[in-house]
Order: structure tokens, then C-alpha cells, then sequence
């Protein structure tokens, strides 16, 4: 538990769940495992983290959720992102870049 | 705003489809669980093995329902409607407690709702429907007489027609007066230039208002615009009224409208109807002021305006002035003989508010409702005072509680919402209670005390709902502060460890502090009742030298109606007989004037004293009477002889002067038998003959009763009254009276009976608001101030049970327990009042003026109301200190 939360910058959920959810909408157990299958398991998102993230991004209204059909046959709630999501997404992650790039800068100076 | 818009769906979607919500929500996370399962199990895992890591690895599921619930929003509804049901759980569970604080509060908001609309209906509210309230003004003119300035509002024709033409500051000009009697039924009839209807923005009910063309001299159109109530009253609403013709004192009027509902025009009272000014002034007021019409000589309505766009008060007041001065110097032009010169008069304009009370000089009864606003609102500080010692009390009965749930992880911001919802919870059940009671009372309070009309009910009026939602908000404000700061400082351990019991000397010294505040601002109460009452004591008490009971003031209005003097005559004496014959009247008589309905002046003249030193005695009035006017008055002739009938038209001249004349033009000399002469130095010389006592004529506060009576026979015309004197309840009386003389009256012409009693009422009115309103306050708050008091005492013997118990034990006697807790409580009410006395003696001044024959210092006062609030704690005390004295140790030492 304490690693997981750990490796995760505080604000930086809200951030993966819009990234992936653009790429794909999807319902919440998959979003769970592709995190962390593309984080390669360095991230391994807590579902108690993960649904209140979910329900927070839909109450401000940058994602959207609909019941479907899954592959399965099953009902799933499957979650996109909306116009607002995307440009939140954008700002997000201009920040990020920029964040990341500057303590790039100074982490590389010795 | 699609923000907020999308923050009430997310709401409204927690509260109205909660179910479906969750359900939703339980759905996803059981899926989420499943999928989980079946992975592990695809691993190898045995179900049950499978299930558990499953669990496991999502995580603790309450708390994630807590937190996806706190996401969505739902929770602080859920929250609120916990708290607000847990409130009324624990409110029904403690009926007494819920019952004295809603009924305490009711009464607070009553109060305050009821003055509220009196107040606001006075001094802020303006007419309905006006359509540019900050820039509409009525025009007072001020100019100096005698030295002194005096400010006026009522304008001559020709007055409104100068400023009309000449001023530009002003977009609008509106004439406007009311005068009663449309018909025979005494009703009030509006007259208005056409502006009236651009001054509002009102449309009609049905048909049109009149316009500038209609309200003409020559040519006009005599129409009329019904008031809507006038309207449903008289012709049930139907539209079928437009066309009709209606008479108005000798004239027919076609209805050409219906005024919307609620517009009475500039009027205080909801007037029958509206006129063109130009057309109905000469019907109304008489053919004599038509010929008069272009001069400058009666003023009789009053003058509105509405400034033109951009224009300052400041600006348009100096232009008018300036439009006032060349309409002035006009006047000096065509008038020359009666205008005083421009230099010693400096006439200027005054622009002030809309309302006639607020005025330049507000009125009496505007100020003594100010401070009745004041009143209710320490009136509801008291109720406030009290519901938060109920409160604090209850906090410390569950102080075990509390420190319980405190322990249990409930968060205080929790148990502040929670402390919040009871009081809101209490202050709106109180709030409702109060607006019913006002809707009941109020308007019958009003009714009873003020000239106002037309006051909607309080529940019906949206301003006073929006300032009782407003005092709402205070009281939970204000009742939740100390037991919120009680909460703040509960100690956890403490409380659980005494168990809730033991002395909390910090929360007593806040009851204490409460009590004494109560008591303060009554104390502050009723000192003002008493002031007030003693002042209307005064006022009853004053000699009017008239016995005013039993009297009714018969005014016969000619109006249109045009008499010679022979047939003038015949009708006064006609009227004489007819009310004579009356079986309820006991004496007639003719006088000029009636006391409070204006007066006739006049200037004597006698031997040894020059005319410049006669005005500087003050302004003498001329009283034309018959021979039985001061038995009818019931005015005595303290020396010399009344009028006989011998005194007639061609017999000795005589008059009656009143002790105060004759102390003025005779100071060392008997009146009797002096020679006066009335208006002009050469007029003819009358006889003094008798001296009548001091009466109060135009003022009852303060008159000089400089009064000189005159026979009737001896006196020419000008006979407008009659007044008589009734054998029982005069008001009784006065219905049937009129019907018996107005069919003496010509066409056209009508009469009105007034109690002479009603006059004084109004002339007293405010003293009497003052008296009534301070005293059922200062009552209310005592009561209380009392029970808060009640309350302190109560709980202190309580919590001191133990100590008490000991002491008696010790061998304490009854006595010894007596003057424990009743010194207690007398400690108390002794800050309280000291405070409020100073704080009384500090403000009283400033209502000085509204009192009357009193200091408002006046210790007598102070005195009573210290001694009224020591017994009210005594009384408040009797209960609790009986409770302690029979405290039985044993009992007391065994709950331990």
C-alpha cells in the first residue's frame, strides 16, 4: 500500500485517468489494470483511490460515464472523457511537461 | 452559472435519486470485485482464497462508499438532513424546552414583523407602481415669517404653473390632493394633473387615464379614474363601469378607468377615485376659488417631482429655488398688498423624500416608530438572549454526550452543524409561529395605533418575509453562539471522568452574563414604558378647559352649492332646530371653530397698547359663538358673564375674553368692561363682560389660549360649524346625527360628524403609540428576562445540589440556602439593571422630544423599573430557591 500511494504524485491520478480515459474510454476495473500494465506495475492504483477519483473527475464534469455492453455481454458503467476533460487534459499535462522538465533540469545538475 | 447549475443536478441527483445512485454505484465497485476474482482464480487461487485476496486488494469498501459519496457531493445533503432529523428528534424528545423557545422566539418575530410593516410603510416603502423612486422627490419650500423660518407644502395654482413653466431641472411636475366627500359617501377623492400617470408606472385595469388635454380649465373633460378597491366595492368589479357617469358634489363624471390594484396615487389612504385638478377643484372646492384661481392667495395641494436624468439634488434644488423666486416676485408684482418683500421672506426649495412621513420634519408618529423598530429588535436580543441560555443549558446537560461522540471520531465542525440545525430548526418553527401571530394581530395592532391603511398582512407582504427570514438567520446566529463556544471549549477526558455532572464555573459566568443582559435591556424597556406612560398621564391630565366627552363637531360643507346669505341663514338654524330636536342631544351650538380643526385669527386693539406689541403677545383667536356655547363646551366664565340672547345684531357690542387675554392686555387692570376692538384700530368698540377660563385651541402641547369670543349674532357670516353636546357615547351618536342633517343639506353640498374625542386621539397619538407599544414591550421583555432568569437560578441549584446537600448536612438552616441562591440570582439582576439604567439614562434623551411634561431623567421612572425588575427576580426565583431549601442531603450525597 505505502509503496503504491507512494509513487503517485499527489494530483497526478486525476492526470492518467483523463490521459488513458481519451485514449479509450473504458470501465473502471480495466482502467485499473492498464495503468498498471503500462506503467509496467510501477503504478499500481488502489480501487479505493481510483473509483472516488472517478466520481470526482464526473461531478466536475470532465468525464462522462454510460452503461454499455461489454465484450462479455455483461453491463458495465464505461467512462469518457468530455470536451472539458480534454482541454483540462491538455492544460494538465503542458503543466506536468513543464514540471517534469524543469525538475529534470535540476536533478541532472551535480 | 452552469457551475452552479450543474452543482443542483449533482444535488438534486444525490437527493431525489439516492437509491439509484448508490445502487449504481454498489453495482460498479461488486463488478470490479468479481472481475478481480475470476483473475485470481485464472491464477490458481481457490474461490474462497480468490475472493479474499480480491477484498483485500480493493481496499476497505465502506470507506471508499464514503469517500466516491463525499466526491459526488451527497454526503453534505445526507449530512444536513441528519443533522436537521437528529434536531427534531432530540426537540420532540424535551417538549417544554421546544415549546417555551418557539413561543419565545414567535413572540420576538411578531414584534418585529408587525413594527417592521408599520415602519417600513411609513418611512421606507415607497408608493406602489412609482416608477423612478430615487429621483422622485416632493417639493417643500421653506420661508421666513416673523423672523423664524417655517417650511410649507401647500402651493397655489398659479404657483404650480410658474414653477411648470419655468423649471428644467425637473421632468415631472405632479399636483396632488386629496379632499373627502364624492357624493354623499364621505369618501376621499384624488385630484391630479395628468403627469400623476407618467410619475407611475401603472397601466389600467380597463379603459384609459386621463390626459393633459382633459385636465384643462376651459374645455376640460370632467372624467374619472377609479381606485380598484373603490372599483370592486361600489360596482363589484365589472368592466361594464367604463362609460358610466357618477355624480361628484354637483356634477356628472364619466369613468374612463380603472386604476391597477394597490395604486393610491400620492394619497396616504386608498382615495374612491382620481380627477383632472384643473377640471374638479372648481366643483369640488367651490366657485369662489375659480375666480381666484390665477392669484396667489389659497394654498391647498401638494407639489411632487421627479428630477430629469443626470440632474443633482443639489442642482435641481438650486433651480427650483431660483424658479420659486421669479414665480415669487410675480406674485410681489400682482399682489402687492399682501406679499411681504423677498429679502425678509428668502423663500427657497426643499426636495425631500416621496413620503410624507419622512418629510423635512418627520413626523410623530415616523419617529416614535423608529424607536418602536429599535424596541422590538432589543425585544428579540432578549428572546435571543434567553434561547441561547435554553441552548447552553441543553449543551451542558449533554456535555457527557457530546464528549462521547467527540470521542467516537465525530468531528466538531459535525456537532457545530449539528448545534446549528437545532437552532435553525427552533428559529424557523418560531419564525412561521411569529409571521401567523403577526398576520392575526398585526394588521388589528395597526389598525388600533397607526393612521395607516391599507397594510397587507404579514405573511402576504414579501419585504416583511424577507426581513423575518433575515431575523431568522440572526436569531440562529445569535441563540447558537454560547453553547458553540461551550462546544469549543469541551474537554473530553474531563467530561467523561466527572460524568457530565460537576460545576462548569466558565458556563455559568456566560448564564450569568446572558441573565444580566436580559435583564439590562429590559431594565432599558421599561424605563422608556415609563416615561412614556408618565408623559401620557401628562397629556390626559392637561386642562383642555373644555369637558371634550360627549362632543361631536357637526362641519356642514357647502361645496358647490351656491347660498345667499338669507338662505345661509335659514339653513344654520334649520340645522340648529333639527339637531336640538335630537332626543340624544343634550345642547347645540354654533362656534367657528372646533379645537385641532384650525382656527380663525385676529388682532385686537385696545387703549395703551400699540398693534407692534399686541403681535409680539402671540396670535389671538377669534371665536364667533351663540349664547350656549360654553355650557355646550362645558367651558367656564370664571368672572362676569357667557352671552345671552339678548346679545343680538344691534345691541351693545360684548365679547368674552379668556384669562389669558385678559392677563395680557390688562395685566394690572379688570378686564370687565374694558373696550376692545377686533382687526382695526377704528372698528367698533366691544365690551368685555366676561373672563372664561384658558382652553387648548390648536395645540395641545403647548397653546397660549389667546381666545376672544365674539356672539354670533354680533359677529357677520363665516358660521361653519356646529358642535353639540350628547346626552351618551358620543361616537354612538355621530352616524345618525349626520343622516338626520345631511337631508337638510342643498345638492351637492354634505356634512361630516366627528367626535370631538377622535381629534384628540389624533393629536395624542403618538404618546399614546409610545405608552401602549413601550409598555406591552417592556412587559414582554420583563417576562423573559424573568424566565431566562428562571432558568439560571434553576440550573444553578441544580448543579449546586451537592453543595447544597453538604450544607444542610453541615447544619445550615433554610435561611442560610435562601439567601445563597436568591443573593445569586439579586446579583445578577443587580448588574443588569445598573447597567441598563446607565445605559437608559445615556439614551433617554434623545427621545426627549416625543415625551411630554417629563425629564427623561426622570427618576421616578428609573426608580420603577429597577424595582419592577428586582420583583420579577424574586418571583423568578421562588421556585427553585423553595426547590433548594427542601433539598434532601442524604439523597443529594447518595447519587455520587
Amino acid at each position: 500500500m505505502a509503496r503504491d500511494n507512494a509513487s503517485l504524485l499527489p494530483g497526478t491520478l486525476d492526470l492518467i485517468v483523463l490521459q488513458l480515459l481519451s485514449a479509450e474510454p473504458t470501465n473502471g476495473y480495466d482502467l485499473a489494470l492498464r495503468i498498471q500494465a503500462i506503467s509496467h506495475d510501477v503504478l499500481n492504483v488502489n480501487a479505493g483511490s481510483l473509483y472516488p477519483a472517478l466520481y470526482r473527475l464526473e461531478e466536475k464534469g470532465l468525464i462522462k460515464a454510460a452503461w454499455a455492453q461489454t465484450d462479455a455481454g455483461r453491463k458495465a458503467k464505461v467512462y469518457s472523457v468530455t470536451a472539458a476533460g480534454k482541454r483540462s487534459l491538455v492544460d494538465q499535462r503542458d503543466t506536468w511537461e513543464r514540471f517534469a522538465g524543469a525538475l529534470a533540469a535540476i536533478l541532472k545538475t551535480t | 452559472m452552469s457551475a452552479i447549475l450543474r452543482r443542483l443536478r449533482v444535488w438534486f441527483r444525490a437527493l431525489a435519486r439516492r437509491d439509484v445512485v448508490d445502487r449504481e454505484m454498489r453495482d460498479e465497485i461488486a463488478r470490479h470485485i468479481e472481475r478481480s476474482t475470476e483473475r485470481l482464480i485464472a491464477r490458481g487461487l481457490t474461490r474462497d482464497e480468490a475472493l479474499a485476496e480480491a477484498a483485500r486488494e480493493f481496499g476497505n469498501v465502506g470507506r471508499i462508499y464514503e469517500q466516491s459519496r463525499d466526491a459526488r457531493g451527497v454526503t453534505a445533503v445526507e449530512n444536513f438532513l441528519q443533522d436537521i432529523r437528529y434536531a427534531a428528534r432530540g426537540l420532540h424528545r424535551t417538549p417544554a424546552f421546544t415549546i417555551g423557545v418557539v413561543l419565545t422566539l414567535a413572540l420576538g418575530v411578531a414584534a418585529n414583523a408587525t413594527v417592521f410593516g408599520v415602519v417600513d410603510r411609513l418611512l421606507f416603502r415607497p408608493p406602489p407602481y412609482l416608477a423612478a423612486p430615487d429621483r422622485s422627490h416632493q417639493l417643500y419650500f421653506a420661508r421666513t415669517v416673523n423672523g423664524a423660518e417655517a417650511i410649507g407644502e401647500a402651493y397655489q395654482y398659479q404657483r404650480f404653473v410658474d414653477l411648470a413653466e419655468t423649471s428644467t431641472s425637473m421632468d415631472l411636475l405632479v399636483a396632488f390632493s386629496t379632499i373627502r366627500g364624492e357624493d354623499t359617501m364621505d369618501a376621499e377623492v384624488a385630484m391630479a394633473n395628468a403627469s400623476l400617470w407618467r410619475f407611475f408606472d401603472a397601466t389600467p385595469v380597463a379603459g384609459r387615464f386621463f390626459t393633459p388635454a382633459e385636465d384643462r380649465w376651459e374645455n376640460g373633460a370632467r372624467v374619472a379614474v377609479l381606485s380598484y378597491d373603490y372599483w370592486r366595492s361600489q360596482f363589484g368589479g365589472a368592466s361594464s363601469v367604463i362609460g358610466q357617469t357618477i355624480t361628484i358634489a354637483t356634477q356628472k363624471y364619466t369613468v374612463i378607468g380603472i386604476a391597477p390594484r394597490g395604486f393610491r396615487g400620492l394619497a396616504g389612504d386608498m382615495p374612491a377615485m382620481f380627477l383632472p385638478i384643473a377640471v374638479a377643484a372648481g366643483d369640488l372646492i367651490g366657485p369662489g376659488w375659480m375666480a381666484e384661481r390665477t392669484s396667489y392667495a389659497s394654498s391647498w395641494f401638494g407639489l411632487w417631482g421627479r428630477r430629469a436624468p443626470g440632474v443633482s439634488v443639489e442642482a435641481a434644488t438650486a433651480e427650483l429655488t431660483r424658479a420659486f423666486a421669479a414665480s415669487y416676485r410675480r406674485q410681489l408684482a400682482a399682489e402687492p398688498q399682501y406679499t411681504p418683500p423677498i429679502e425678509t421672506v428668502k423663500p427657497h426649495m426643499l426636495l425631500a423624500s416621496v413620503l410624507a412621513d419622512r418629510g423635512p420634519h418627520a413626523s410623530g408618529e415616523s419617529r416614535v416608530t423608529a424607536w418602536l423598530l429599535a424596541v422590538s429588535l432589543i425585544v428579540l436580543v432578549i428572546a435571543c438572549a434567553n434561547v441561547g441560555n435554553l441552548l447552553l443549558t441543553r449543551a451542558l446537560d449533554r456535555r457527557r454526550e457530546i464528549a462521547v461522540r467527540l470521542a467516537l471520531g465525530v468531528s466538531r465542525g459535525r456537532l457545530v452543524r449539528g448545534i446549528l440545525a437545532e437552532s435553525a430548526l427552533l428559529a424557523t418553527l418560531g419564525a412561521t409561529l411569529g409571521l401567523i401571530v403577526a398576520q392575526l394581530a398585526g394588521s388589528f395592532l395597526v389598525r388600533m395605533l397607526m393612521p395607516v391603511t391599507g397594510t397587507s398582512g404579514a405573511m402576504t407582504d414579501p419585504r416583511t418575509l424577507i426581513f423575518s427570514g433575515g431575523i431568522t438567520a440572526f436569531i440562529v446566529l445569535v441563540s447558537s453562539a454560547a453553547p458553540l463556544a461551550q462546544l469549543g471549549r469541551t474537554d473530553v477526558i474531563a467530561s467523561l471522568k466527572s460524568g457530565g455532572r460537576g460545576l462548569s464555573p466558565r458556563a455559568s459566568r456566560v448564564r450569568a452574563t446572558l441573565g444580566a443582559l436580559q435583564v439590562s435591556l429590559s431594565v432599558i424597556l421599561v424605563v422608556g414604558a415609563g416615561l412614556f406612560v408618565h408623559s401620557l398621564e401628562r397629556v390626559a391630565a392637561i386642562p383642555l378647559g373644555y369637558d371634550a366627552g360627549n362632543l361631536l363637531v357637526v362641519d356642514p360643507k357647502l361645496r358647490g352649492a351656491a347660498l345667499d346669505s338669507a338662505s345661509e341663514a335659514a339653513l344654520r338654524q334649520s340645522l340648529l332646530d333639527r339637531a336640538r330636536a335630537n332626543p340624544a342631544v343634550a345642547s347645540v351650538t354654533l362656534a367657528s371653530s372646533a379645537p385641532f380643526s384650525g382656527a380663525r385669527i385676529t388682532l385686537p386693539f385696545v387703549a395703551g397698547l400699540d398693534s407692534a406689541s399686541t403681535v409680539r403677545l402671540g396670535e389671538f383667536i377669534l371665536q364667533l359663538a351663540s349664547p350656549s356655547y360654553f355650557a355646550t363646551m362645558g367651558t367656564r366664565v370664571i368672572r362676569g358673564r357667557g352671552f345671552t340672547d339678548a346679545d343680538r345684531n344691534g345691541a351693545p357690542r360684548v365679547v368674552v375674553v379668556s384669562d389669558a387675554v385678559a392677563r395680557a392686555l390688562w395685566p394690572n387692570q379688570d378686564a370687565i368692561g374694558q373696550c376692545l376692538r377686533l382687526a382695526k384700530p377704528t372698528a367698533d368698540c366691544r365690551t368685555v363682560v366676561g373672563v372664561a377660563e384658558n382652553i387648548r385651541q390648536l395645540r395641545i402641547d403647548s397653546d397660549r389660549g389667546l381666545e376672544i369670543y365674539v356672539p354670533a349674532a354680533q359677529g357677520g357670516a363665516g358660521f361653519t360649524r356646529l358642535v353639540v353636546r350628547t346626552r351618551h357615547d358620543a361616537s354612538s351618536v355621530a352616524e345618525s346625527l349626520r343622516r338626520d342633517l345631511a337631508g337638510l343639506m342643498p345638492a351637492g353640498a354634505y356634512i361630516a360628524v366627528t367626535p370631538l374625542s377622535t381629534r384628540i386621539a389624533n393629536v395624542t397619538r403618538a404618546w399614546r403609540l409610545g405608552a401602549v407599544m413601550f409598555s406591552a414591550f417592556g412587559a414582554l421583555a420583563a417576562i423573559v428576562a424573568a424566565v431566562g432568569l428562571y432558568g439560571v437560578v434553576s440550573y444553578g441549584v441544580n448543579q449546586r445540589g451537592h453543595e447544597i446537600g453538604i450544607r444542610m448536612a453541615l447544619g445550615a438552616r433554610a435561611l442560610d440556602i435562601v439567601r445563597l441562591v436568591v443573593g445569586e440570582a439579586l446579583t445578577v439582576t443587580t448588574f443588569g439593571v445598573a447597567i441598563g439604567c446607565s445605559i437608559a439614562w445615556l439614551v433617554a434623551p434623545r427621545i426627549g422630544p416625543l415625551l411630554f411634561g417629563i425629564s427623561s431623567h426622570d427618576a421616578g421612572s428609573y426608580a420603577g423599573a429597577c424595582i419592577a425588575l428586582l420583583i420579577a427576580t424574586l418571583v423568578a426565583a421562588l421556585v427553585p430557591t423553595a426547590r433548594a431549601v427542601r433539598f434532601d442531603a442524604a439523597v443529594a450525597l447518595r447519587a455520587d
